[in-house]
């Protein structure tokens, strides 16, 4: 399968908040109640369409436990977006996001686009965390929020779509150099003829504007 | 640099047109068994630095042989490095391997050039053969590599008994066709390749890129299914394998940079005691060169197993009588199962050496130092298993296919008394490009 563009993705979140249940219920549309813990990072890919473009996601699922902590730093790198995982039903999960954020922010590529979800929005009953909380830190720094479910596939679609299309944007702004791999994203393979005969990144904006009915 | 390959792969074109303009003899068959043998044992890549440059050799083959054997990366990544060349298979490694096959042929045919006669011909085949075969015998010769393909089609013509002439033309044939398919399939990727080496990248990357490639390549000309569902490269991919790669790689790079601090942190007596450990450590992973030869032997098989299947689908559009094609789909399914296998369990090996990679990293932070070294004890043991199961079942899966082969010779055999010869002339594959 070709793609126009390779996006590599980290989902980093507290151990038990269900990444890598995000991560399955993106992949294969199914929910396993009973995870294995994940030992250093595990590996999804999906083919997702924005605007028309083909894009492949590469999502690097790390391991959760404290004890992992400077290992899964190592994976950072070359993220072009981050999944920022915490459990709604526990408030513990919400308190350690600025850790985790900063940890984000040191070790990956300061365009990279983090989508802060909020996950087992079907156990309202036992919610511990306001959604105006999640709301509200988002806003303060500067992530996209989302509430989801891995177990009813609520939203989960939407919060790597909506990531990649942030990240898609970014790219057509010419904010991510798309020919700098330490930005996490990639031209697929057929793409890389054309675009390396394009001087510049925004020139390759205006192609896509251009190919693309709805916008402008 | 592009400019200078374009000249190569020139030189090496015009040097496998001369060699088929020395063949006078007319192809009275394309004897498909052959190639399958020379695939068997692929000259090692590794000894290209070594080659034995032939005494007649022309200048022109020479620098048509020699930046070819140079692109292909000698050191650098320890054992890994051979089994990137294996994925690279349509780039440098096939490159670099008939290109020293070719040259060796290359220059029978020159030294031939003046008196076109077969039997003079088949008499340097003859000689070039028992040479080989002596070289051969000492197995730690380094000499090998150049005459390995030669030796093995010049084995098989002699097997065949009596058809020496034409089958050892034919085989030359079909090296000189085979190489300028594989240059001008592999060109790009090839420059490509060599770039990203220079750039002094990983391994990972540089496999990513020739996935891409391959991928490009598979989508644009590759129509067939089987060919997509055994494409090695691809399904390693699949099974994840390069992601874990990469991660591994990121460890592996970032362990690296802080062994490198501590030693520079230390001085006198710690330091030597760490470096002695540090060497004993180096020791337990010595049999990296054991390994070396088997992933060699892997490279090998997947390029023997992509023959086969080329083969496979030259039979099917060539032989029409259904037995044959029945049986080829039989064959085609077990190749298919076989690569995707190989792949997974490569895949799942680089997995575990990843995970590996990451407890011993993840343990190491609690209790650092007896019991890290207590630690590396009980898994190099493990990785050593794993590894061994990685490599026997490449040679399982090699051996299996060597079984296949007599099968395949009889019903090509067979196939060919039924046909008309003129048929299979006029099928032979001609070069695509």
């Amino acid at each position: 399968m070709t793609y126009a563009y390779l996006f590599k993705y980290i989902i980093i979140g507290d151990t038990g908040v269900g990444k890598s249940c995000l991560l399955l219920q993106f992949t294969d549309k199914r929910f396993q109640p009973v995870h294995d813990l994940t030992i250093g990072v595990e590996f999804g890919a999906r083919m997702v369409n924005i605007d028309g473009k083909q894009i492949k996601l590469q999502i690097w699922d790390t391991a959760g436990q404290e004890s992992f902590r400077s290992i899964t730093r190592s994976y950072y790198r070359g993220a072009a977006g981050a999944l920022l995982v915490y459990d709604i039903t526990r408030r513990e999960t919400f308190n350690h996001l600025t850790s985790w954020l900063e940890d984000a922010r040191q070790h990956s590529s300061s365009n990279m686009v983090i989508m802060l979800i909020g996950n087992k929005s079907d156990l309202e009953s036992r919610r511990d965390v306001k959604r105006e909380e999640g709301e509200a830190f988002a806003r303060e720094h500067g992530l996209i929020f989302m509430e989801t479910s891995a177990k009813t596939a609520c939203n989960v679609e939407e919060a790597f779509i909506n990531t990649a299309k942030e990240i898609y944007r970014k790219i057509q702004q010419g904010l991510f150099d798309v020919h700098n791999e330490a930005n996490g994203i990639k031209i697929g393979p057929q793409q890389s003829i054309s675009t390396s005969l394009g001087p510049s990144a925004s020139q390759q904006n205006c192609r896509d504007l251009g190919s693309d009915a709805g916008c402008c | 640099m592009s400019d200078k390959d374009d000249v190569e792969s020139q030189v090496i074109t015009e040097a496998t047109l001369v060699l088929e303009e020395g063949n006078h003899e007319p192809a009275k068959n394309t004897d498909k068994s052959e190639p399958v043998v020379s695939t068997r044992k692929r000259p090692e890549v590794k000894s290209s630095s070594d080659l034995e440059t032939p005494e007649v050799l022309p200048v022109q083959v020479l620098q048509a042989a020699e930046p070819v054997s140079k692109d292909v990366p000698q050191t650098g990544w320890g054992y890994w490095g051979s089994w990137g060349k294996s994925l690279l298979s349509s780039a440098s490694a096939t490159v670099a391997t008939v290109g020293q096959g070719i040259s060796n042929v290359i220059e029978k045919a020159e030294t031939s050039l003046g008196i076109p006669s077969p039997s003079e011909i088949s008499a340097e085949v003859k000689f070039a053969a028992g040479e080989t075969n002596a070289k051969e015998n000492e197995s730690s010769s380094p000499v090998m590599g150049p005459f390995g393909v030669f030796s093995t089609i010049s084995t098989a013509v002699q097997s065949t008994g009596k058809s020496v002439i034409s089958g050892g033309l034919d085989a030359l044939e079909f090296i000189g066709k085979k190489t300028m398919d594989v240059i001008a399939e592999g060109d790009p990727g090839f420059k490509r390749t060599k770039g990203l080496m220079n750039r002094n990248s990983t391994l990972s990357q540089v496999l990513r890129e020739a996935k891409e490639k391959e991928e490009l390549w598979t989508s644009n000309e590759v129509t067939m299914e089987t060919d997509k569902k055994t494409h090695y490269g691809l399904l390693f991919d699949e099974f994840q394998g390069l992601s874990h790669l990469e991660a591994l790689e990121m460890l592996s790079r970032e362990s690296e940079i802080k062994v490198k601090s501590i030693l520079n942190s230390l001085s006198g007596e710690e330091l030597e005691a760490l470096k002695f450990e540090l060497e004993q450590l180096k020791e337990a992973f010595s049999l990296a060169e054991f390994c070396e030869e088997e992933e060699e032997e892997k490279k090998g098989d997947e390029d023997f197993t992509k023959e086969v299947t080329e083969l496979f689908s030259q039979l099917h559009v060539s032989s029409k009588p259904e037995k044959l094609a029945r049986v080829s789909c039989f064959f085609l399914d077990i190749h298919a199962f076989a690569i995707r296998s190989l792949a997974e369990l490569t895949a799942c090996s680089i997995e575990l050496f990843h995970k590996t990679a990451a407890l011993v990293l993840h343990g190491g932070k609690q209790e650092v130092t007896a019991i890290e070294r207590k630690k590396a004890d009980v898994l190099n043991p493990l990785i050593t298993a794993v590894f061994l199961e990685a490599s026997n079942s490449a040679s399982y899966i090699q051996d299996a296919f060597q079984l296949l082969l007599p099968v395949l010779q009889i019903s090509l055999i067979e196939n060919r008394t039924e046909l008309p010869r003129q048929e299979l002339q006029v099928q032979r594959p001609l070069p695509e490009h």
